[in-house]
């Protein structure tokens, strides 16, 4: 059989790899918020599409690149997810779960026909870096490994910053437990703007990289928050590491699902690995799920 | 106060009655469709839509449709054929619309076909080909596209002159795409062609990257994709990233449309496709269609536009000829008609099937659709083969 020829192997697992790597910086920025705040963000991929349509405009009205774009788009939505979470998200947390569910599906929905108002429901691409090159006998995409190691390096960055900063150690902590948090001295509101605004910069990043790879529309994001939802609950909810770690195993296992058997298989696994693992380990592959 | 409070309700009932936006006289007729405008079909739903409402426009600035004004009434259906059918259940029941015109896609078409069906209720459906559509017994859809499963014939025609012996076929997981895939097997079969590669997806549907990473070990010469927009587009575009060659890319539904080439610029080049109309063809008021519409939306009409357009015409001529928006007497006339109109000719067979109208199929050329088969019609050559990634 031809597909088990290494290179046939090789290109499925670098292809899998690059393709999880924009998952986990997806799926990290919604397993972030969830944990400092059990907030499951519903407009989460909005936001990511936000960062896809802004990095659109960029480039047909001024011809911007998505690698320029980048670096206003990240700063722009982190402002936005800040003043957001003070404005709506602060009001529903540590209610209800219903409550911040409702109040962010609401926000998705106000989004989905904003975009729908003003970019119809036509696919949109952004047409740079297209094509590949060769590695010996394998191609690699050059949008793909362009999204994949931008997306590899802010995930891990963003894990650096929580694990060696100041600020990210006082975001641990209020992810631990609020209440002793506040106690020790820390903003826990502060920190929770600050929490949200980086929530929605990395999913304005991963927006703007998918504009590379995808066609999208106002209304792409049900397939791309459904595929997260499954990577936090197969990592562990609220553990950032879990999602960097569910993102790259969906991505590769949805590659390998699609080389074997096939591409409508490869949409089922996110779900199959999801039972999978709740069989296995209920509280995904690095634990917590505490709510 | 209570009193008050009761007649601010009725006159608030009285003004919402005058205001609302449904300003049905009495002498008007009422054509109802739903089509995507959102969701996967949406940009192909939307140019049906536009081209049925320039017909709307027409017959009434002509003086209406038997003396009376012309009112379309329209919903999204999202490209869902549930809600597809829900909708069509209510432009029947509700909005007890005169006429129907039918949705975008077999897939919709399906299942608002049957709500048409259980009303015995003559629908003229524009953008739907599967043949399925018709096997089914119904006396009430009349169809207006060339049939889905000769989409490719000429393609694999022109494969097979050119000595070309593997093909590789993607589609959809849905109607219309099944029916050319199964159109393609078949043609195939009769030509002596092999089919090395086969495999079918969702319609959600947006990587195929390591679909492509198997039909490359094939190494096809023909690739064919049972396809609607967005997929064709992905799929050339990943295509391209995965040095996936062969010497023929056609796909169903994409290379049609403008947006084909928007959306891949120089990448679209060699691609071809299946039209079901194309405004350089010789037909009566196609040319003037196609002006009127570039003024009105500022684009060329595409075969999505051409079917609206067509459709209103189909059904204006069935219902003079019935003289009437008899249900009965609307569905016998349709039955019977053989017209030719700015769309192509239209006769059905007893099913409701189109048999008249004959396919065309385009290429990208400079970055220009044109039609290249058949060959009586064509605006420019085939250019064969496709040009390798490198070489461009």
């Amino acid at each position: 059989m031809e597909l088990l020829e290494p290179d046939i192997l090789l290109q499925l697992l670098i292809g899998g790899l690059l393709a999880g790597m924009l998952y986990a910086l997806l799926a990290c920025g919604l397993n972030l918020v969830f944990g400092v705040m059990r907030v499951i963000n519903l407009a989460h991929a909005e936001l990511m599409l936000v960062g896809a349509f802004g990095a659109y405009v960029l480039f047909t009205i001024f011809g911007l690149h998505p690698l320029v774009s980048l670096l206003l788009i990240v700063p722009v939505l982190f402002i936005a997810g800040y003043y957001l979470q003070s404005v709506l998200i602060e009001r529903v947390v540590e209610r209800p779960m219903l409550t911040s569910l409702l109040a962010t599906y609401g926000l998705s929905i106000i989004l989905i026909n904003v975009g729908l108002l003003l970019f119809s429901a036509d696919f949109k691409s952004v047409p740079v870096l297209q094509g590949s090159f060769l590695i010996g006998e394998l191609t690699v995409s050059k949008p793909r490994v362009t999204a994949g190691v931008i997306s590899l390096l802010l995930t891990v960055g963003v894990y650096l910053f929580l694990e060696r900063s100041h600020l990210g150690k006082a975001i641990r902590a209020v992810s631990e437990h609020a209440q002793v948090a506040a106690i020790c001295g820390i903003d826990v509101r502060k920190i929770r703007m600050l929490t949200f605004g980086m929530a929605a910069a990395m999913a304005g990043a991963a927006g703007v990289m998918l504009s590379v790879i995808y066609s999208f529309w106002p209304g792409s994001g049900i397939d791309f928050i459904q595929k997260c939802f499954a990577i936090i609950i197969i990592g562990g909810m609220g553990n950032f590491l879990g999602a960097l770690y569910g993102g790259i195993l969906l991505g590769v296992v949805e590659a390998f699902v699609g080389g074997f058997a096939s591409t409508q298989w490869a949409e089922a696994v996110a779900y199959l690995l999801l039972v999978t693992v709740l069989l296995i380990r209920p509280t995904g592959l690095k634990g917590v799920a505490r709510a | 106060m209570k009193r008050r409070l009761s007649l601010f309700a009725l006159l608030s009932v009285v003004l919402a009655i005058i205001v609302s936006p449904v300003v049905t006289h009495a002498k008007d007729i009422v054509v109802g469709t739903s089509v995507a405008l959102t969701g996967k079909y949406a940009r192909t739903g939307q140019e049906q839509l536009q081209g049925f409402q320039m017909w709307v426009d027409e017959v009434n600035a002509r003086g209406g449709l038997l003396g009376q004004q012309v009112k379309l009434v329209h919903y999204d259906d999202e490209s869902k054929p549930e809600t597809g059918a829900k909708l069509y259940e209510k432009l029947i029941t509700d909005d007890k619309v005169d006429l129907l015109i039918g949705p975008y896609s077999s897939d919709v078409t399906m299942a608002a076909s049957t709500v048409a069906e259980k009303h015995n209720f003559p629908m003229v459906s524009s953008g739907a080909s599967a043949s399925e559509i018709w096997e089914r017994g119904y006396k009430n859809t009349f169809g207006l596209y060339t049939l889905a499963e000769l989409y490719m014939d000429e393609i694999i025609e022109l494969g097979k002159a050119k000595g070309l012996r593997k093909i590789a076929l993607i589609y959809e997981n849905t109607a219309f795409p099944r029916a050319v895939a199964s159109g393609v097997k078949t043609k195939a079969k009769q030509l002596g062609l092999d089919v090395v590669f086969e495999e079918e997806y969702g319609k959600a549907s947006t990587d195929f990257s390591a679909m492509i990473i198997k039909i490359k070990a094939k190494k096809p010469d023909i690739v064919i994709g049972g396809s609607y927009l967005p997929d064709s587009v992905a799929f050339m575009r990943q295509a391209k990233e995965n040095r996936l060659y062969a010497k023929i890319f056609a796909f169903a539904v994409g290379p049609g449309l403008p947006d084909f080439g928007q959306n891949l610029g120089l990448d679209a080049e060699g691609v071809m496709g299946n039209t079901q109309w194309e405004p350089t063809l010789k037909l009566p008021g196609a040319k003037e269609f196609s002006e009127k519409y570039k003024a009105k939306y500022g684009h060329e009409p595409g075969y999505h536009a051409g079917g609206g357009y067509g459709a209103g015409y189909v059904l204006e001529a069935a219902v003079k000829k019935a003289s009437s928006t008899d249900r009965d007497k609307v569905r016998a006339s349709l039955a019977s008609l053989d017209i030719v109109t700015a769309f192509g000719r239209y006769k059905v067979d007893a099913t409701g099937k189109q048999i008249g109208k004959p396919g065309y199929w385009v290429q990208w050329l400079s970055g220009e659709r044109h039609v290249v088969l058949p060959a009586e019609v064509a605006t420019a050559k085939v250019a064969y083969p496709f040009k390798d990634w490198g070489k461009r």
